[in-house]
């Protein structure tokens, strides 16, 4: 593993290191826990790390609540999302998605924006995002951002939308304060282990009801079983309108079906592709129970 | 390391100087980019408690404390350890060679068998007692006064061990908490 190093200690700093760096070949490195993994098995020739983890501006590293969203700074980790009281009551998926992750000692450097930005179809905290319909604000190296919504953030496995004189700003979660006392919100992560496991599958979802328990906003999110993290739109439609507390056996077979129309799943060391559907579907029913 | 600094700088290499805090001594030293923080610590500074396990993240064997929160130093970089704090196993010893708290508790527990998962599960342990001392730390993971049985066995999530079979370990890390009530 070889690799020069850029410290920008400024945003300012960063988009000038970005725009030089062009026409070179270039990785940014946040809590780096992925980037040197991949480095150590597959070392690249020439390469230049961009090291994120010195931008000290409070708009990368930082959370922001206002009326109506919460503005996560990509830099923000995981050990302060699990820590945060706020959005462990606004958002139970958020807090359990990262509270999931890897292992403690990950969780102290692993960002939020490294874990959309690896774009893989297992990341925890992205597929929260997902559930979510969180928005990422992407700066540019003119200084001009752009926000693209986390469901069209992903192009593939490890390909994601940013042009390469482009870095991830924030992500903003939309909160519902009327709705927020009424949800249903969690994560469900199947692995081989509870810890330092990478999903075999998993599932994200965020419902909300009126005051009179009927699903009135609905978000669920599966990973690990596509090249993406899958919004499954149909199954959250599905939802809308029914009473949360009287949903029967058969709409959540129903709704289970739904979300397992979004899954392409592989075959691999991990688990077979007929494993993950099965689970996926159960894990889809017991949502509600 | 020294000899391989050397080397590195005839190809022309940059070289980053650093200056940290380890073990309460303000030390500097110039490093490569890809230096990772656990080479530094075994090879430059010849510490050789941090222990490299897999590599890779996974084992927790390398853990040391940045600025009281645990880190695989094997993942770190060592040039984001500057302007750092950083606490290695051979900085929990008291100053007097006598052994921290959480060290003492492990062995009373019989917590250890071939040791090598020990320093990186005491530097966990003591990150989880620094997490209790320090208010500001405490909410979401962590609620009660003093952690549950379960609250250790999460926090120790991030260090494996092969011989023990963990119990002992969580025993030493309870009674820790327990002591201090």
């Amino acid at each position: 593993m070889n690799f020069e190093i850029i410290n920008p200690s400024s945003t300012e700093e960063l988009l000038g290191t970005i725009k030089s760096l062009q026409k070179e070949k270039f990785r940014f490195g946040a809590g780096c826990t992925d980037l040197l993994m991949e480095l150590k098995k597959n070392p690249e020739e020439n390469l230049t790390v961009i090291n994120l983890s010195q931008v000290k501006d409070a708009s990368f590293t930082g959370i922001k609540k206002t009326t109506n969203q919460f503005r996560l700074g990509a830099l923000f980790t995981a050990h302060k999302i699990v820590i945060n009281e706020e959005l462990k009551i606004n958002f139970p998926v958020l807090h359990q998605s990262a509270l999931t992750l890897a292992s403690t000692q990950i969780r102290q450097v692993a960002t939020v924006g490294g874990n959309l930005c690896t774009a893989s179809p297992s990341g925890d905290i992205a597929c929260a995002l997902v559930a979510l319909e969180a928005q990422c604000e992407i700066l540019g190296t003119t200084g001009k951002t752009r926000t693209v919504p986390v469901t069209d953030f992903f192009m593939g496995p490890r390909k994601t939308v940013l042009k390469s004189n482009e870095v991830l700003y924030s992500i903003s979660v939309p909160v519902n304060n009327k709705l927020s006392k009424n949800i249903l919100s969690g994560f469900i992560k199947v692995g081989t282990r509870r810890s330092m496991e990478c999903s075999v599958v998993s599932i994200a979802y965020h419902i909300q009801t009126d005051e009179h328990g009927n699903i009135i906003n609905a978000g669920v999110a599966i990973g690990a079983s596509a090249p993406t993290i899958r919004f499954a739109k149909e199954a959250c439609e599905f939802l809308i309108g029914k009473k949360l507390k009287h949903i029967s056996h058969k709409e959540k077979e129903k709704f289970a079906e739904k979300v397992l129309s979004y899954a392409a799943p592989i075959t691999d060391i991990r688990a077979t592709a007929w494993y993950r559907k099965e689970v996926l579907f159960n894990i889809s029913k017991s949502i509600f129970e | 390391m020294k000899e391989q600094l050397k080397n590195n700088k005839t190809k022309m290499e940059v070289l980053h100087e650093i200056s940290f805090t380890l073990n309460e001594k303000k030390v500097s030293c110039k490093i490569k980019a890809s230096t990772v923080l656990l080479d530094l610590i075994r090879d430059f500074f010849e510490l050789k408690g941090t222990k490299p396990g897999c590599n890779e993240g996974e084992c927790g064997a390398c853990t040391v404390l940045v600025n009281g929160a645990p880190v695989n130093s094997c993942l770190f970089l060592a040039v984001n350890a500057n302007g750092k704090n950083i606490t290695t196993i051979e900085g929990l010893t008291n100053s007097d060679g006598s052994l921290h708290p959480v060290q003492e508790s492990l062995v009373q527990h019989g917590a250890v068998q071939c040791g090598f998962c020990t320093s990186g599960m005491a530097m966990s342990i003591k990150a989880l007692m620094n997490q209790y001392e320090n208010s500001q730390h405490v909410p979401g993971e962590i609620r009660s006064e003093f952690p549950t049985r379960d609250e250790i066995k999460k926090y120790l999530e991030g260090n494996l061990c092969r011989c023990t079979g963990y119990v002992k370990i969580v025993d030493a890390a309870e009674k820790l908490f327990a002591k201090e009530d």
